[in-house]
């Protein structure tokens, strides 16, 4: 059955309201007859209330939107960082067989590893402050922007790259008219993918002596059976992720129209 | 520690899939299963796991759950994975506050020089600490001691930089020099004194301003309700262990070093930095008392005074703190064990 297009902009949406607002009523329902206990899930109600008791008073001392503001400094620099390193460097990868052989082994090495347990090295090799924190979220962030942007000057089309190199152009010309416009929708792909991995390291990196940050809200909460913060910490870092990840597709469209257009 | 935080994931994520399958009913009558959690670190209650007597003196089937913080065993009994646990009051305050089904059985041991405010030479008074970075494992006992150390002695709280850190990376961060002081326990402050540190203060020193830090046995409701007679023996093997610490302290010292591969020295200090009520004594209001009397005993008194601390942090609700402790506090088991 195939939908007309004034249906799909009406009847999709609308089940996609439907199923999460039938999914809180039977949550709240579950809650209030007693059926889960809270100290496991607590209320959509309870979370609400505890949301405004945050945005009130705040968490241990600090507003609510300091704890989001930490964290997204954090991650943010250490996406910027990864971006601006590990495009170029995946990019020259890509393009030089070579370098590629010499540093591919590391990045398939590294990026696999669960970068929690990084976590005991952090501490030893760069402390307790920022440095580590924003070590563990560049280091999830940077090798998943190598490999893509590694795969994505390979997926440059050769023939592209022939006929301008017959047309006679500079290096920096065939760099910056042709290979990157060819690469850049998937190198925006590549970003949108990190992204959501290096906001997942979050945690990981305020495991380390935080005392501000939606992570350790999360952790430490979690200590104290404040199972009603725990989860208002992972709505905001679910949240938080999903605009973020809204925010490089609209950049995405803005900075390259011709994405998905070959 | 990073294990720590690690676990704690771990056990929150596997919450919901725990309390599924608990809510299945248990099928036939077999030799009860009783589930303690343990730490590792040179205590009496460890000696109970090595030798097996635990298991001698009940027809239970015990499964030793190992912990790294008060945290875990607060997941644990919220995922009803434990039955027996040694934890502080601190844990046992936010615990009862935030409606974990749980109640205190009995205490494990009175904190006095095993918990220490260690600082790098040369600040030597707790005054000394502003302008300086101060560590502490969060929601502890140590933590606790430590808050009500620096209103003790008059130190201006915004001018000292508190750090929370497990206990593991404590040592971690004052060998890098991150840290210029620390309160925490034993094995950790032996590593940190004998590294340009000494001891401002110990946990014994507080009680001379009415300050009486302990660690409690706690126990799941249902399961205690069930099998009030395991937690007794509990109790009861854990006396003869303390008659056994107090007869030849040196030698069980000695076994715990060698079972735990810990320094001798390590494990003296630590057993002998804790006092032992015994469990007679714990029936007097001076710890827990008895009857109508549990209301005025210390036990009762101090963990009203740990919820109101962790409530003054903003780490419990200050609504959710009951009126008395003493209905959390159940003597039967005490009374029991001390039969005979």
């Amino acid at each position: 059955m195939s939908l007309t297009v004034r249906q799909r902009s009406v009847i999709l949406p609308a089940i996609s309201i439907g199923s999460v607002t039938g999914s809180l009523l039977l949550w709240q329902l579950a809650c209030a007859q007693g059926w889960i206990s809270p100290l496991v899930l607590p209320s959509p109600l309870d979370i609400v209330t505890t949301t405004i008791d945050l945005i009130e008073d705040g968490y241990r001392a600090s507003p609510l939107w300091l704890h989001i503001g930490v964290s997204l400094g954090r991650a943010l620099t250490a996406f910027i960082a990864a971006i601006l390193i590990g495009v170029p460097l995946g990019l020259v990868m890509g393009l030089s067989p070579a370098l590629n052989a010499a540093l591919n082994p590391f990045v398939q090495f590294l990026r696999p590893i669960p970068k929690i347990a990084l976590v005991p090295l952090a501490v030893v090799w760069l402390g307790i402050g920022e440095a580590s924190k924003f070590f563990l979220i560049f280091v999830s962030t940077f090798l998943s922007v190598v490999v893509g942007a590694v795969s994505a000057a390979h997926d440059v089309n050769r023939d592209l790259v022939r006929a301008a190199q017959t047309l006679g152009v500079s290096r920096r010309q065939l760099l910056f008219h042709v290979i990157l416009p060819d690469a850049l929708p998937q190198i925006f792909t590549t970003v949108r993918l990190s992204i959501g991995i290096g906001w997942t390291a979050l945690i990981a990196a305020e495991m380390i002596a935080a005392d501000s940050g939606i992570g350790w809200m999360v952790l430490n909460a979690s200590g104290y059976l404040r199972t009603d913060i725990v989860m208002l910490g992972i709505l905001l870092l679910g949240g938080i992720g999903f605009i973020l990840d809204a925010l490089v597709v609209k950049a995405q469209k803005i900075l390259v129209p011709w994405a998905g257009r070959a | 520690m990073v294990k720590i935080s690690i676990r704690q994931i771990v056990l929150s994520a596997s919450f919901a899939a725990a309390a599924l399958f608990s809510a299945l009913p248990a099928s036939g009558e077999e030799a009860p299963l009783v589930r303690v959690s343990y730490a590792v670190g040179p205590r009496l209650d460890s000696l109970a796991r090595l030798d097996g007597s635990f298991e001698k003196a009940t027809n239970a089937k015990v499964t030793w759950v190992t912990i790294q913080s008060s945290a875990d065993i607060l997941n644990l009994f919220a995922a009803n994975e434990l039955d027996i646990a040694r934890l502080g009051s601190s844990a046992v305050a936010a615990g009862i506050a935030n409606k974990l089904p749980i109640e205190v059985a009995g205490i494990e041991a009175v904190i006095s020089t095993n918990e220490r405010l260690v600082a790098r030479k040369p600040i030597d008074s707790v005054k000394g600490l502003e302008g300086k970075t101060v560590a502490y494992p969060a929601g502890s006992t140590a933590h606790y001691a430590l808050e009500i150390a620096l209103d003790l002695n008059g130190v201006d709280r915004s001018k000292v930089k508190q750090v929370s850190l497990p206990p593991a990376e404590i040592v971690a961060a004052w060998t890098r020099g991150d840290i210029d002081a620390a309160y925490v326990w034993g094995p950790f402050f032996q590593k940190l004194e004998s590294d340009n540190g000494q001891t401002l203060l110990t946990t014994k020193d507080l009680q001379k301003d009415g300050v009486l830090l302990f660690n409690n046995f706690g126990v799941r409701k249902a399961f205690a309700e069930k099998h009030p007679e395991i937690v007794a023996a509990y109790l009861k093997t854990y006396q003869e262990k303390i008659d056994e610490y107090k007869k030849d302290p040196e030698a069980v010292a000695q076994f715990l070093s060698k079972e735990l591969k810990l320094p001798i020295e390590t494990a003296r200090a630590t057993l002998g930095g804790l006092d032992y009520p015994t469990l007679k004594e714990q029936l007097d209001v001076a710890f827990i008392g008895q009857g109508s009397r549990v209301k005025d005993g210390r036990a009762a008194q101090s963990l009203k005074n740990s919820a109101e601390f962790l409530a003054g942090l903003g780490e419990i609700k200050k609504s959710a703190i009951p009126d008395s402790y003493a209905p959390y506090i159940n003597t039967r088991f005490l009374e029991e064990a001390v039969k005979e």
